[in-house]
């Protein structure tokens, strides 16, 4: 019994002078490159996957006073300002926030410095649509033959989720965008609880039933380099650029850390060039670095023209209300009517 | 002794339990209520948790209330049986919520899916609680025998003699056993959660999706207020019911014919198990066992192992001091029950509420956890000590033993066997804990229960094998531990 204990003592005290990254699941790199990283620093690196880009910054959140890691990867400019009040980053000037696009500076108490961006965006699936003609316009989705070929994410649940209701915010008005997904409910529009259920069971590619999916605008791209070979041309299209919503993701140093200088060395080697030029194909982001030179096959995932963005106050002041709304509506069958006199 | 026990328990109690909860509620009142209840949506989530408390009581009684009658019989197997049907009692929600998926869901053996279906959360209430409402109805049931046989010789028809006799006898048992199962089904967390999807979300499921997902302390916390609240009233509902004295009945002869179609009866019952072992395939085990996608088995079952025991270090003197206390003060005893109100969500939300430099530290969890065992083990062992003649003690103190010595020497191997039957089900509590593990957890922790919930959140058929089988591992281990303390004794329920 005692010697289980001592054992199981020695178990808990086992992992000590690692640099703990926490990442949304999606988070992916080259093994070489991280490899070649801990070499040359003498750092071990541990990655913890906290599930969903919100879900993993709320688990950062909640555990404030004794932090799970060291540095946060991935949260989004949908959560940008949760992150920020809740004063959970330390500022970092990194010598490598010269070489990133100077767009994508949202924090300027350089708290959270951003390491990629994307589109979250409609995809079809080029097979189904063959035969049979796309619908026309963002509006269009809306009518039954198209809205029960579509499958969403749970904005409560999924940030490409939210993202995408972000957009139908910005594309039809405070006032109509309910109206627009009371129609998309009526004809029969499915509700994923996150992206990967939405694209691997219930997307046709998949042997789904739904031709029309939310996901990124690189999805396709990724279709045709997964294929190995099999596809020269993507298997799937982007739809309506206007309804694309723009995502960067940040990654920040956690309070209380107690290794800062290693953790600084984290965050400078995720901004640096070899890791950028990785990140494209590992997990289908665009690079946050000028000078990072895009694969190959990014040439199938164009940068959407005209997409929407979403000042990250607005977002932060009707982020909840948007999800409670949309929920009551989607999930709860009222109409929007209701909803809208409810918001007095 | 008693009142330094009592002081123990009372001072545990105040720091894990009313500190916590008295957070809740200033949170609830002040500003939640005005952000939650406005809210039709979630007067809904209210209303749909009454909904399936009351409808999940009313279909277990009405399969109990039969099973009752039929079991005042003595037929072969019949205490083997008994002992099978309060199984799902101390089974982890997560390997009941797989069980019926294996049969019932999208991939299961039945090829009928009934994923997200209120059929299938239904099912899994019933499932869980048909032993317990058997293990209350049966007593009463077995000393009907004589007042109906009364009111027949009186000239009443036999279904006249049940109407009329029988049932009022039984009525405060059914009260009770109904308000049981309501009390479990209304707070119920990890079935819904898992089954529901997300339109069928109880309360508990909202609160859990509004504090991961949204961070939302003050809706979280209106919620949680109104269900402790409707909890509160279904305990004291609960605590008005006494049965008739009746004299003890006699069992009825039967035959082995009792026994087959009783055992056609719990072939059915725990067909969700057979299907999840059926399902469970050991080389997907294998893969979890270094999973790189997901917590590995060999971190969760270590996990799982080390928090069952330091909980259990905790709540095993706090259960013994609990029913020391509780042996002679009605008032503590009722107090001590305080932990079973309230749901693991409720005791998670207070801890990051109450404890904020705490978060996502070890003790909190620890505590959450010998929190909700402790009760358990000193239910267990409150009868055994209670019975226990004074004399005993009198003569130990009377031969120069001190009061301590007198309790360690002398009533404890006493009533050991009943501290063991106690200590089997704080363990199957602790091993399949799921709702305040969910809340407080950081990821290096993710026990079993969670490495199954990892597993489901992702799609596909590896992940899903994989949960399965950890499933099965889960209620194979807590099965296996239970069985090993308990010896199927069963001094509970």
């Amino acid at each position: 019994m005692l010697r289980l204990l001592a054992v199981l003592v020695f178990l808990a005290l086992g992992w000590a002078q690692e640099i703990t990254v926490l990442t949304h699941s999606s988070f992916s790199l080259d093994k070489g490159l991280i490899a070649r990283f801990e070499r040359e620093t003498g750092l071990k690196l541990r990655f913890l996957k906290g599930g969903d880009a919100g879900e993993t910054l709320n688990r950062a959140i909640l555990t404030k006073g004794a932090p799970i890691a060291d540095v946060i990867y991935g949260f989004d400019n949908t959560f940008l300002s949760r992150a920020l009040e809740a004063d959970i980053l330390l500022p970092y000037r990194s010598p490598e926030i010269q070489n990133l696009k100077a767009t994508l500076l949202l924090d300027p108490s350089f708290r959270a410095l951003p390491v990629d961006y994307g589109w979250v965006s409609l995809n079809y699936d080029r097979a189904h649509f063959k035969d049979r003609s796309l619908p026309k316009a963002p509006a269009d989705l809306a009518r039954p033959e198209y809205a029960r070929l579509l499958v969403v994410q749970n904005p409560a649940t999924s940030s490409p989720g939210l993202a995408f209701l972000m957009a139908t915010v910005a594309r039809f008005g405070e006032d109509g965008y309910l109206d627009f997904w009371a129609k998309l409910r009526d004809g029969g529009v499915r509700v994923a609880k996150g992206w990967s259920e939405a694209y691997y069971t219930h997307f046709t590619l998949y042997k789904g039933d739904r031709p029309l999916v939310v996901s990124y605008t690189t999805s396709p791209a990724a279709e045709v380099y997964y294929s190995e070979g099999k596809y020269q041309e993507p298997p799937t299209g982007n739809l309506f650029p206007e309804l694309a919503f723009f995502q960067v993701e940040f990654v920040g140093i956690l309070k209380g850390t107690n290794n800062l200088e290693g953790a600084k060395k984290v965050v400078d080697w995720l901004l640096s060039k070899p890791v950028q030029e990785n990140i494209p194909t590992e997990m289908w982001m665009y690079p946050a670095r000028r000078d990072a030179r895009l694969p190959e096959v990014f040439r199938f995932a164009p940068e959407p023209v005209g997409s929407v963005r979403l000042d990250p106050k607005v977002m932060a002041q009707n982020r909840e209300r948007w999800i409670a709304e949309w929920t009551q509506v989607v999930l709860q069958g009222r109409s929007p009517e209701a909803v809208r006199r409810g918001r007095r | 002794m008693a009142r330094l026990a009592g002081l123990l328990v009372l001072s545990f109690l105040g720091l894990a339990l009313f500190y916590p909860l008295s957070r809740i509620l200033v949170l609830g009142v002040g500003e939640g209520f005005a952000k939650a209840l406005a809210n039709p949506y979630y007067w809904e989530r209210y209303l749909w948790s009454l909904e399936y408390g009351l409808l999940s009581a009313f279909f277990t009684l009405s399969l109990a209330l039969p099973l009752a009658f039929l079991f005042r019989r003595r037929f072969p197997l019949r205490e083997a049986f008994l002992a099978l049907s309060t199984l799902p009692f101390v089974l982890p929600t997560p390997v009941v919520a797989l069980g019926f998926m294996a049969l019932l869901g999208p991939r299961g053996v039945l090829g009928v899916d009934l994923y997200g279906t209120r059929t299938l959360l239904f099912l899994a209430a019933v499932f869980y609680n048909l032993g317990l409402a058997l293990r209350i109805l049966l007593p009463v049931a077995m000393r009907l025998e004589g007042p109906m046989r009364a009111a027949r010789v009186l000239g009443a028809t036999p279904f006249r003699a049940f109407l009329r006799v029988g049932l009022p006898l039984l009525l405060p048992a059914l009260a009770s056993a109904g308000l049981l199962v309501f009390l479990y089904a209304f707070s119920a967390f990890g079935v819904p959660l898992l089954l529901g999807g997300p339109r069928y979300a109880t309360l508990e499921v909202e609160v859990y999706t509004l504090l991961a997902y949204r961070l939302a302390f003050p809706e979280a916390s209106a919620l949680m207020l109104l269900e402790i609240l409707t909890l509160g009233l279904a305990v004291l509902l609960y605590l008005r019911f006494r049965p008739y004295p009746l004299p003890p009945g006699e069992l009825l002869p039967a035959s082995w014919a009792w026994t087959a179609g009783l055992a056609a009866f719990f072939l059915l019952l725990f067909a969700p198990l057979g299907a999840l072992f059926l399902q469970a395939d050991p080389r997907a085990l294998a893969s979890a066992w270094a999973s790189e996608d997901f917590t590995p088995l060999s971190l969760a079952l270590g996990n799982s192992l080390r928090f069952t025991l330091l909980a259990l270090l905790l709540a095993l003197p706090l259960g013994v001091a609990y029913a020391v206390a509780a042996r002679g003060s009605r008032l503590l005893d009722l107090l001590g029950l305080f932990p079973l109100m309230v749901s693991p969500v409720a005791v998670g939300l207070g801890y990051l509420l109450a404890y904020p430099a705490w978060r996502g530290s070890l003790p909190l969890l620890l505590a959450a956890y010998a929190l909700l065992a402790y009760p358990l083990l000193a239910r267990a062992l409150l009868p055994a000590l209670r019975s226990l003649s004074p004399n005993l003690l009198q003569a130990a103190r009377v031969l120069g033993a001190t009061p301590l010595r007198a309790f360690l020497r002398v009533e404890i191997p006493l009533v050991f066997p009943a501290l063991q039957s106690g200590l089997a089900l704080a363990l199957a509590a602790i091993l399949g804990e799921f709702g305040a593990t969910l809340v407080l957890w950081r990821p290096e922790w993710t026990t079993l229960t969670l490495a199954i919930y990892e597993r489901l959140g992702r799609p596909g058929e590896a992940p899903f094998k994989e949960a399965l089988a950890l499933a099965a591992l889960l209620a194979l281990l807590s099965g296996l531990l239970f069985y090993l303390l308990d010896r199927g004794r069963g001094r509970w329920g």
